[in-house]
């Protein structure tokens, strides 16, 4: 008896809450659907080990999306508003697609954004292909993902073989104009496929520059320790250190190396984790004369970084960094695409993305001058930049040292670190 | 030669700590012979406690433990009292009560998602007056924090002997995880018993928190870290067995330290597993873990 009145109350119960639940989502979408707005599904790591790149990616697009807001909405669509949708991806794969399809299915998104990390990425991009909704990438590098043939994904950020291109041309630069001889190269990335990508484009240039390579060394990017990895770079003793780290562990690498008094002639590092704030804040003078490629800075010379900086800033109380600015203009990339589209029809999206050449207005903070895609859906101007962390009083900063072009006057490339 | 010794230093003192935090999730194991899910975000409190005690009051973070430590004794013992009991109560009749499993994996997202909520989810990491300092011996480097964990691991788990052996609430302890009915008739008050256990459990994670921040840093999901490699060690020594948490510790430490020096770090992952197997497959309750129980 006890039972069967139980699993009435209990039926009952979750009839009633059904009930209410879609009664609350069906006013939802009622109401959205009388609002003019563009739906822009995000999915990002807001959880996780990635987390705090996801959400200053989150924080970026939430300024863009105020602006354009602010001064109108996309006009050839009567005044509409962005809206952004935000998924966490947790930076799993499996997530990310299954966030996707929700996404299109139920949330009726008219375009697709994300996923930071290149493995979640790689397959949600492959969901937004199928459905045929245009699919912008502002930051995974990995080279794959616009090399698959797809019409709907178009990629902000430089490729990962741009970036191993332009570290490695870096070095003979340096080696030329200093003097130095570096001979002997190690490899320490995260095991991800942001990692092991790079990994790939940077041994062949290696051999093509004639390096040895004397350590290879994947690693779990949520390893509690990382001394035995510090250990084995002091061991191989490579003249040159390239690193690709998420954030956590560029920070415990960082300082273990400091530590275990690993001493290398170069250490260069490839964005993602160590361009992120935190690492700066976290890792201070045992970072110093570190190199690492970006593709954008605070103290690069162009119209509107230092208003769109500074209200970041006291919003959030840290700088941009590459990475958020790639999000930042992703939005202004999508509103002007929707400005020419003027339409919510995917496939005319489509078109006008694949048509983009924006070079101007709030948005274009970035360090090139136009975003333009190239029939894969590259984006064919993103440019590179290397800094070098200094100390300026007492904190870290990053300092645009190459091309000579882009350089922080008044700077001089410290080169072999001390 | 050199890294050799230097892996095994450093293999023996991450282990170490990593025992610590695993000697907590056994204690409360052997005693309410309930699997802790919320021991990550258990250490996880205990870390933001220790950051923000270090932070705020600019003190040291082992000075900081006078603080840490009772207050996490408090955070577990209302867990465990709040939480817990009233499923525990509801299932006294079942001697390994399953839905407390689901209880404390709800009370571990909850802990996370509202420590995301309220601090973020940027990484912290504070600059202590011990941070990055090193002993020096010949070509030999001792990290002066992980050292510190090792010598509060010694003192932690011998003082959590003497308690256990000695006083009479650490012999009720023992009784209710015996025999939880016949210490009852003993006038034993279990569920009392049981928030101290809970409340000592949760205690030990007060210390390594402030044993880990000099060197580790801080995020909500920073226990998810070290939960996987507790579990793994406690079940590698023995459910239950304090010797066996510490030394399954050393050994997670130790072929993680030393794995690194032969493969490259992301097949050490496989070795702790496939040790652990191993040692399942010819000890079953684990190194110290008896055939009974405990």
């Amino acid at each position: 008896m006890k039972r069967t009145s139980l699993w009435r109350n209990g039926f009952f119960g979750v009839a009633a809450l059904l009930f209410a639940v879609v009664m609350a989502v069906s006013a939802g979408t009622a109401i959205a659907a009388k609002e003019n707005v563009v739906k822009i599904g995000n999915i990002i790591p807001l959880s996780g080990p990635s987390a705090s790149v996801g959400v200053q990616n989150q924080y970026a697009c939430d300024l863009a999306t105020e602006m354009i807001n602010n001064a109108g909405g996309i006009k050839s669509l009567g005044g509409a508003k962005l809206v952004n949708i935000y998924v966490d991806s947790k930076s799993d794969p499996t997530v990310g697609v299954s966030s996707a399809e929700q996404l299109i299915n139920n949330d009726k998104v008219n375009i697709l954004s994300g996923c930071w990390n290149s493995a979640v990425t790689y397959p949600t991009t492959q969901v937004a292909e199928k459905y045929g909704i245009p699919f912008i990438v502002p930051v995974s590098v990995r080279n794959t993902i616009t090399e698959r043939g797809f019409k709907y994904i178009f990629r902000i950020a430089a490729k990962d073989a741009w970036w191993a291109r332009d570290q490695f041309k870096f070095l003979d630069d340096m080696q030329k104009s200093r003097n130095v001889s570096l001979k002997t190269i190690a490899f320490v990335y995260e095991n991800g496929d942001w990692g092991v990508g790079m990994a790939e484009q940077w041994k062949p240039l290696a051999a093509q520059y004639g390096y040895k390579i004397v350590l290879d060394e994947p690693y779990p990017s949520t390893s509690s320790d990382l001394t035995p990895v510090a250990l084995k770079i002091k061991k191989a003793n490579p003249d040159v250190l390239l690193l690709t780290s998420n954030a956590s562990d560029a920070i415990l690498l960082n300082n273990t190396m400091a530590e275990m008094k690993v001493k290398v002639k170069a250490i260069v590092g490839t964005g993602g984790g160590h361009a992120d704030p935190m690492f700066r804040k976290n890792c201070g003078k045992n970072a110093e004369y570190m190199f690492d490629v970006v593709e954008w800075e605070t103290d690069l010379g162009k119209a509107g970084i230092p208003e769109v900086n500074a209200e970041f800033k006291k919003r959030h109380g840290y700088d941009l960094a590459g990475e958020s600015v790639d999000a930042f203009a992703s939005v202004f990339v999508i509103a002007d695409a929707l400005e020419r589209a003027a339409s919510l029809d995917p496939k005319k999206i489509r078109d006008a993305l694949a048509k983009t050449k924006l070079c101007s207005g709030p948005g274009m903070i970035v360090s090139y001058d136009c975003v333009e895609f190239d029939e894969t859906g590259q984006n064919k101007n993103a440019g590179i930049v290397m800094v070098q962390y200094r100390m300026i009083g007492d904190s870290l900063e990053r300092v645009s040292v190459w091309p000579e072009s882009a350089a922080r006057k008044g700077f001089k490339t410290v080169f072999p670190m001390p | 030669m050199d890294t050799i010794l230097q892996g095994i230093v450093n293999g023996t003192l991450i282990g170490s700590i990593y025992g610590l935090a695993a000697l907590g999730l056994t204690l409360i194991f052997g005693v309410i012979k309930v699997i802790n899910f919320a021991h990550g975000s258990c250490l996880m409190v205990g870390m933001y406690a220790a950051y923000w005690a270090v932070k705020l009051l600019g003190i040291h973070p082992y000075l900081a433990m006078v603080i840490v430590v009772p207050a996490l004794f408090f955070f577990g013992y209302l867990m465990q009292d709040i939480v817990i009991k009233p499923v525990l109560k509801a299932q006294s009749d079942v001697r390994e009560p399953t839905e407390v499993i689901i209880v404390t994996t709800g009370v571990w997202y909850i802990l996370d998602n509202v420590t995301l909520m309220i601090f973020g989810a940027e990484y912290r990491v504070i600059q202590t007056s011990i941070s990055g300092k090193i002993f020096e011996l010949g070509d030999l480097i001792i990290s002066k924090p992980k050292f510190y964990g090792f010598i509060a691991t010694i003192v932690v788990s011998l003082a959590l002997v003497w308690f256990l052996k000695y006083t009479k609430m650490g012999k009720s302890i023992r009784a209710a995880s015996l025999d939880r009915e016949a210490a009852s008739l003993m006038g034993i008050n279990q569920y009392r018993v049981y928030n101290i256990a809970f409340g000592i459990g949760t205690a030990i994670m007060g210390v390594v928190g402030c044993a880990l921040i000099p060197f580790y840093y801080v995020f909500p999901t920073v226990g998810v870290i070290f939960d996987v490699k507790c579990f793994i060690i406690v079940v590698l020594g023995g459910l239950g067995s304090i010797p066996g948490a510490l030394i399954g510790g050393v050994i997670v430490g130790l072929i993680e330290s030393m794995g690194a020096q032969f493969m490259t770090s992301t097949w050490t992952e496989l070795i702790v597993y496939v040790v652990f197997l191993a040692v399942l497959f010819v000890k079953p309750a684990g190194l110290f873990g008896s055939k009974l129980d405990w």
